[in-house]
């Protein structure tokens, strides 16, 4: 969309990213390096427990809200680090967005849930009707809400719900989504709408994908890294890693799982 | 209505009739003969008890009442018993006087103390701070009583309300005379604020902290600022429980009886100002009732108040539990 | 670093506008003042907590607290009232809440419950000047007591009961549903099941409501100057003038300063301070405990 020489380089760089609890020995998440390049759906799976929420919880600073951890190394944004002093998480987390497992519309209508962070910097309400316009016909909504704008958002179903938040995320037009297993309170059908949604989404957005699902890394992933007690263990392109893993605990992640 | 508190009644699964079919337990109340059904009436008898007490409660008042004096009269700006005036107008128009200012201030301070703990404060440091809202509830109305009236009333005189006074006498009911013994409405307000403080909070704090975690930390990942999470998530969301603690901490403010009656004034006019002394109908009732004795109608005019301000505590107390979903409240006084 | 093109393209990292900074001022200010508010709350009660103690303390004596000796500036006879009162009132609220609150968490189905259940809440939520109107109507003049102790004691039971009833079914509707229905399922009857399972579990909780209501109770006043008169000896009977605490403080708080009387009426409100306080302190040391204990049940 910049049409910028950024195209080049990776969006979000992460360096060397530890997290640690208070009065806990092990790190939750150990010296994690990884770059994540424009227009590529990465998942990141791994067993429960093992720091994935964490981690993409470091991307938007997230983590801070969580008493007693602490972030080391870098998370470059563009080449900015994001928990640089003078930045502040308000700013970050506009360009880096997040949906969460459960959907969670807040008790308002469908328009001001699609609008909510846009209402927040005083666009123009020409602006903000485009955008979330927009952004409810990017997360594949718009056709069944266009008639019901100003109906509660919780009159919505579960998936309804959640491609929702999808198209709230997507209307303040950040850079990168987070998405921290997404689909996994929705039920088949509507776990398919969203996974086809974020196909269509990696053709403009950094989509980062937690997802307990191998198979769901296999249909919509470029690229899968996996996660094994806060250790990044390996990341390749989709098929590599589901078909070739270099490292036995992968090997034996992902036939466990398919088995 | 779902909330994440747990709440054993509706959390509590029925008991199988039959349990099992290794116990041999007959189905009591099925089978039991004509002789067994008094004494199965009896262990459900006491939990009657409350019922009956607000029976009781209702039937005394009215008997007492024998709605004697009720009529359009009753409800007049005349209260004089030697000549047999009972319009209590004067006092239900000063329990609202003192009511709904002490409402405004303990709802506002209210949601400021209970988004400050639920929102900006770290755990330790809330742990510490709200139980001194709380401690607010367990101090005995005739306390504040005496504290208000011989220490704060003369404060009130000579420095606060002077300077209110000066302020913003410009306004309408600011401007009158300033009493110098400081007694009146604004030091009722200011008594009936403390007094409402901790149901206010504690029921704002409550709902506030039944938002889901989820949901504050959407607002924020949309890059909201903890403020803009609050005003335009958590307190849309948490609408019904901050209703409840506006009607509840009204009840408060308007059944208040002895502290209301040590630092009003006892007065049977109707307030000028702010800085005026009056009286409010629960403050008159306990005030007059010593007059009453022998004096049927006397007595019966007073019951009749009391009729007048039980309906309207009743009222304000079942729509204002309509949304607490919790079984009960019970860390704080009247709620 | 400005002619970087990332930092262009990172703008919105170091918006500066003025919305910007506005929302983000706001937030911070509003943090830091809001907590402010607590002064609200702390200040008042130190204030009264400070003045109340320094016009009564200087004076209280051993004596004055014990002399139950009808001359004289002492709160003997007060003190002795408020425990005979309370003793007497407390008994009568626990053994219809008791029976009551077990009743409804146990015996009524569910829809009857809900509308004792309310009851007990409207009552809670009654004025207590009302109570007072009830007992006076009820026991001083249709009973025929007049102004005496058991007026007063049954009135203050009356007001208290809805606490300690309300506690009593919800300790019992709380014992966790497993070890209810082992109990019930194993065939005890219901009355065996309350006794020996119910009641050890709902101890505790029932424990801090009685403390509860006997600390909300305790600070009444209403109720008892309309049912009760004044007395300078203490009760002799039932039917006994008697004079509590807070009533003492209510007849004396507005007397001249010369007469004495006003700092009787203080040191009678530092001994319902210390009383309440201790009581609320032993509600949450037993509530504590016994937060502890449910949390093991569930284990
Ligand atoms: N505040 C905390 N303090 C200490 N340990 C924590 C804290 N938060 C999380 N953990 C631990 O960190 C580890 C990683 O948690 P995380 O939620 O990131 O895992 P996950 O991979 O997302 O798991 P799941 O698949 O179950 O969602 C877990 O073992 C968890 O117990
Ligand atoms: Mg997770």
């Amino acid at each position: 969309m910049s049409g910028t020489g950024l195209d080049m380089g990776p969006v979000l760089s992460v360096r060397g990213v530890s997290v640690r609890a208070r009065k806990v020995e092990r790190p939750l998440l150990d010296q994690i390096s990884i770059d994540f390049a424009p227009r590529s759906l990465t998942a990141l799976v791994g067993p429960s427990g093992c720091g994935k929420s964490t981690f993409v919880r470091t991307l938007n600073r997230m983590v801070e809200l969580t008493p007693g951890l602490r972030v080391g190394g870098q998370v470059l944004y563009l080449g900015q680090d994001i928990y640089a002093r003078n930045v502040n998480p308000v700013l970050v987390r506009r360009r880096i967005g997040m949906v969460f497992q459960r959907p969670t519309v807040f008790p308002i209508s469908i328009f001001e849930n699609a609008a909510f962070g846009l209402r927040l910097v005083h666009e123009s309400n020409e602006e903000i009707d485009r955008a979330v316009a927009q952004a409810l016909q990017r997360s594949g909504l718009w056709e069944e809400v266009k008639d019901r704008l100003d109906e509660p958002a919780l009159s919505l179903s579960g998936g309804q719900q959640q491609r929702l938040c999808i198209a709230r995320a997507l209307a303040v037009r950040p850079k990168v989504i987070l998405l921290d297993e997404p689909t996994s309170a929705l039920d088949p059908a509507a776990t398919q709408r969203v996974e086809s949604t974020m196909e269509t989404l990696k053709e403009d957005f950094v989509l980062i994908l937690v997802t307990h699902n191998v198979g769901q890394a296999a249909r919509v992933a470029d690229r899968v890294a996996f996660l094994h007690s806060g250790r990044l263990i390996e990341v390749g392109p989709t098929a590599d890693i589901l078909e070739r893993p270099k490292e036995a605990l992968t090997e034996q992640f992902i036939t466990g799982r398919f088995t | 209505m779902s909330s994440p508190v747990p709440d054993p009644v509706r959390d509590r699964q029925p008991i199988p009739a039959a349990a099992g079919p290794s116990s041999p337990v007959p189905s009591a109340p099925a089978r039991a003969p004509f002789a067994r059904v008094l004494s199965g009436i009896v262990p459900y008898l006491p939990a009657a008890v409350p019922a009956v007490m607000l029976i009781i409660i209702v039937v005394a008042l009215v008997h007492a009442s024998g709605f004697t004096n009720f009529g359009l009269q009753f409800f007049s700006l005349h209260f004089d018993p030697p000549v047999d005036q009972w319009g209590i107008a004067v006092f239900l128009i000063g329990s609202f006087l003192v009511a709904v200012p002490a409402l405004f201030f303990s709802m506002l301070f209210g949601v400021g103390l209970a988004v400050a703990s639920t929102a900006y404060l770290p755990k330790l440091v809330t742990q510490v701070l709200d139980p001194f809202v709380d401690l607010l509830a367990g101090i005995p109305s005739v306390v504040y009583g005496i504290w208000a009236f011989i220490i704060v009333a003369p404060y009130f005189g000579s420095t606060v309300e002077p300077t209110i006074h000066a302020y913003l006498g410009f306004l309408p009911g600011f401007s009158g005379p300033t009493q110098s013994g400081g007694t009146g409405i604004m030091l009722a307000v200011f008594i009936l604020t403390l007094m409402a403080l901790p149901i206010t909070t504690l029921l704002i704090r409550d709902s506030l902290r039944a938002v889901p975690k989820d949901l504050w930390e959407s607002g924020l990942a949309l890059g909201a600022t903890r403020w803009e999470v609050v005003r335009r998530v958590a307190i849309p969301y948490a609408r019904r429980g901050i209703f409840s603690a506006a009607f509840l901490g009204f009840g408060r403010a308007f059944g208040e009886t002895v502290a209301v009656a040590m630092v009003l004034g006892s007065a049977t006019v109707l307030p000028s100002s702010v800085y005026a002394i009056g009286n409010t109908m629960a403050a008159e009732m306990f005030e007059l009732l010593d007059s009453a004795y022998g004096n049927s109608q006397f007595l019966a005019a007073l019951s009749e108040m009391a009729v007048v301000l039980l309906i309207i505590s009743l009222v304000v107390n079942v729509v204002g539990r309509r949304f607490i979903s919790r079984l009960y409240k019970e860390q704080v006084a009247g709620l | 670093m400005a002619a970087d093109l990332s930092s262009t393209a990172n703008s919105i990292l170091f918006d500066r506008s003025a919305r910007t900074v506005w929302r983000i001022g706001f937030d911070r200010w509003i943090g830091r003042l809001l907590p402010l508010l607590f002064l609200v709350a702390i200040f008042p009660i130190l204030s009264l907590v400070y003045y109340i103690s320094e016009k009564a303390v200087p004076t209280l004596t051993w004596n004055v607290i014990t002399s139950t000796s009808p001359y004289g500036d002492h709160l003997g006879v007060a003190i002795v009232g408020t425990f005979e009162l309370y003793l007497f009132a407390t008994s009568l609220a626990v053994l219809f809440g008791l029976f009551g609150g077990v009743a409804v968490a146990e015996f009524l189905p569910e829809s009857a419950a809900n509308w004792v259940r309310t009851s007990a809440n409207l009552l809670v939520g009654t004025p207590s000047v009302i109570l007072g109107y009830m007992g006076y109507i009820t026991f001083c003049l249709y009973f025929g007591w007049g102004l005496t102790f058991e007026a007063g004691a049954v009135t203050m039971a009356f007001f208290m009961t809805p606490y300690i009833f309300r506690t009593a079914d919800l300790a019992f509707t709380s014992v966790p549903a497993p070890i209810r229905e082992a109990a019930l399922g194993s065939g005890a009857r219901p009355s065996q099941y309350i006794l020996k399972v119910g009641a050890p579990i709902a101890f505790p909780q029932i424990l801090t409501g009685i403390f509860l209501a006997l600390a909300i109770g305790v600070g009444e006043t209403a109720p008892i100057v309309l049912t009760t008169t004044a007395s300078v000896l203490v009760p002799q009977n039932l039917h006994s003038p008697v004079t509590v605490l807070t009533a003492l403080i209510w007849e004396n708080y507005a007397q001249a300063p010369s007469t004495g009387l006003q700092t009787i009426a203080f040191q009678a409100a530092f001994l319902i301070l210390v009383i309440v306080l201790v009581l609320n302190v032993v509600v949450r040391v037993i509530s504590t405990i016994y937060r502890k204990r449910l949390e093991g049940l569930y284990q």
